[in-house]
């Protein structure tokens, strides 16, 4: 397998886990604040992606 | 056989609200993407938009006017149904419904118009303004109809003097303790509803190999929406959860599967239970270890409530809102994963070609629907055997009317309906089917309706060329 392969499988798992981590915090295992805090990490790192990889472009 | 009149004032006003709010959650969600897609269109002046927009203005007219028919339904079930609730709960209910059916026909009803007939009659800027009016319009008509029923599920500023109800403070009874937070829950659930519709419409177009620019777009903006939104969902269901769990125990008690008065420790996390409400005890369970304690009391050993900590004759039954719990919540979960994994196919930039993505956003399409319903269910049978929690039973809350004049009235309403959602379904998929490449971007409003519909207003192909707005 190319480490390419390997690596971007390393950062999916990495994203998933991320995913889940963000779940629990948003849903206030961790408290109010850090719920706030959670979901406002969240919805900026989205429209950080969603800036930096615009899709209209791509090919199918 | 004897019918009990209670349990078919119960059916029928759950069937037919059940119908009823399937198509407000849409136009609620539409008219707001709507507005944006709108919105887009005149800032980048990209013909796509007002293709999408044209797109989804066929489909959100038509739910919109459902919507409104079915509404007018309930009003009437009121007396029908539940006299003696009307009675009772008549002086801050009935404000609160009539604000709402104002809202809905002067505001929405009136820019209704001009946002279906009005493009080129009165320009691109003012036609905007009524799209806009419309997505308030559905905003602030969900706002009176979600204080009316959130007063019922926490009732505030009112005096009871033998057996009738008094308001004492108007903003105590509109602000009552859960209305700010359900109205957050149910306008997200509403734009995740619309936001999902678009992109798995979108999806299933990718699939097919077809309108590809539309279909990039929708499936873009739709998860884009999504992921934010279904974040800010899980927050504020969170919030929703402490507040109900705070003024309504037994319902939250119902909701986890719960029934001894304290849970073991560490407390599971039941996914699927059989509960024996007569014997106050599950038969069966299923659940992950310590999810429970970490999830609902956010520590690794603590204990959970459970039902009997209600008296038994003041109990909703578990097996209802258990279940539609665990499918609102499953389903938010599953949202929540499609929401990563757009992100990381976007930034892979593989959003348009993971056909399993594409795939499951298309199964994902009606989750909105069916989520919200779920919730609405946890919502109103959680809140049994009160109508007006802690004030009136629905038991003594329904119409000294024979079943016989209930049960043919059902009747009546599942026949109507089916007629409704027939003919909703049909033209959906014909419209999907047609594709927004053969839709009319550009109408011609002529001042009448009727000719407004003929087929060489609607199809002229030529307008796509001549269009003052391409």
């Amino acid at each position: 397998m190319k480490t390419s392969n390997v690596l971007l499988r390393v950062l999916g798992v990495t994203a998933a886990l991320l995913g889940v981590l963000f779940f629990f915090i948003i849903v206030g295992v961790f408290g109010l604040p850090l719920a706030i805090a959670g979901l406002a990490v969240f919805v900026l790192g989205a429209v950080v992606v969603f800036r930096a990889f615009p899709t209209e472009g791509a090919r199918l | 056989m004897k019918l009990d009149p209670s349990i078919l004032a119960r059916v029928q006003f759950a069937f037919t609200v059940s119908f009823h709010i399937i198509f407000p959650t849409m136009s609620i969600g539409l008219a707001s993407f709507l507005a944006v897609i709108e919105a887009l269109w005149l800032k980048t002046k990209n013909p796509t938009y007002l293709q999408i927009y044209r797109f989804w203005l066929n489909i959100f007219a038509m739910g919109f006017g459902i919507g409104v028919v079915t509404g007018i339904v309930l009003s009437f079930e009121f007396g029908l149904g539940f006299a003696r609730f009307s009675q009772m709960a008549g002086p801050a209910i009935g404000p609160l419904i009539a604000l709402e059916v104002l809202t809905a026909f002067f505001l929405e009803a009136g820019f209704l118009g001009i946002m279906l007939f009005g493009l080129h009659r009165v320009g691109p800027r003012l036609h905007f303004f009524a799209t806009c009016m419309v997505a308030g319009g559905t905003l602030l008509s969900a706002s009176w109809i979600l204080s009316a029923n959130s007063w019922m599920q926490t009732p505030a500023g009112v005096a009871i003097h033998d057996g009738q109800l008094t308001v004492v403070n108007w903003l105590h009874v509109l602000m009552n303790p859960s209305w700010p937070y359900r109205l957050s829950h149910m306008l997200t659930a509403a734009y995740l509803t619309a936001s999902f519709m678009v992109a798995g419409v979108g999806a299933w177009y990718l699939l097919r190999g077809k309108h590809q620019d539309f279909a990039r777009r929708t499936v873009a903006l739709g998860t884009a929406f999504a992921t934010v939104l279904i974040a800010g969902q899980v927050f504020i269901g969170d919030i929703v959860y402490g507040t109900m769990l705070k003024y309504q125990p037994s319902k939250m008690q119902a909701a986890e599967g719960f029934w001894e008065k304290q849970s073991q420790s560490p407390a599971p996390y039941y996914w699927f239970i059989i509960p024996d409400q007569k014997e106050q005890r599950n038969r069966f369970t299923l659940g992950t270890p310590y999810l429970g304690s970490i999830w609902l009391t956010h520590s690794l050993k603590g204990r959970v409530e459970g039902l009997k900590n209600t008296p038994r004759e003041l109990q909703p039954r578990m097996a209802m809102v258990f279940y539609a719990f665990r499918i609102m919540y499953c389903l938010a979960m599953l949202m929540f994963a499609m929401g990563i994994a757009s992100l990381w196919l976007r930034f892979r930039g593989k959003l348009f070609n993971s056909r399993w993505f594409l795939w499951m956003l298309v199964f994902m399409t009606p989750s909105g629907i069916i989520a919200t319903l779920a919730g609405w269910y946890v919502g109103e049978t959680g809140r049994q055997p009160w109508v007006i929690f802690g004030v009136l039973k629905t038991v003594d809350a329904v119409s000294p009317v024979p079943s016989q004049a209930l049960l043919s009235t059902l009747i009546a309403f599942v026949c109507v309906y089916a007629v409704f959602i027939t003919a909703f379904l049909i033209f959906t998929f014909r419209i999907i089917r047609r594709g927004p490449v053969d839709a009319p971007v550009y109408a011609e409003a002529s001042g009448s309706i009727k000719n407004a519909f003929r087929p060489h207003v609607l199809d002229n192909p030529k307008r796509l060329a001549d269009s003052q707005f391409l």
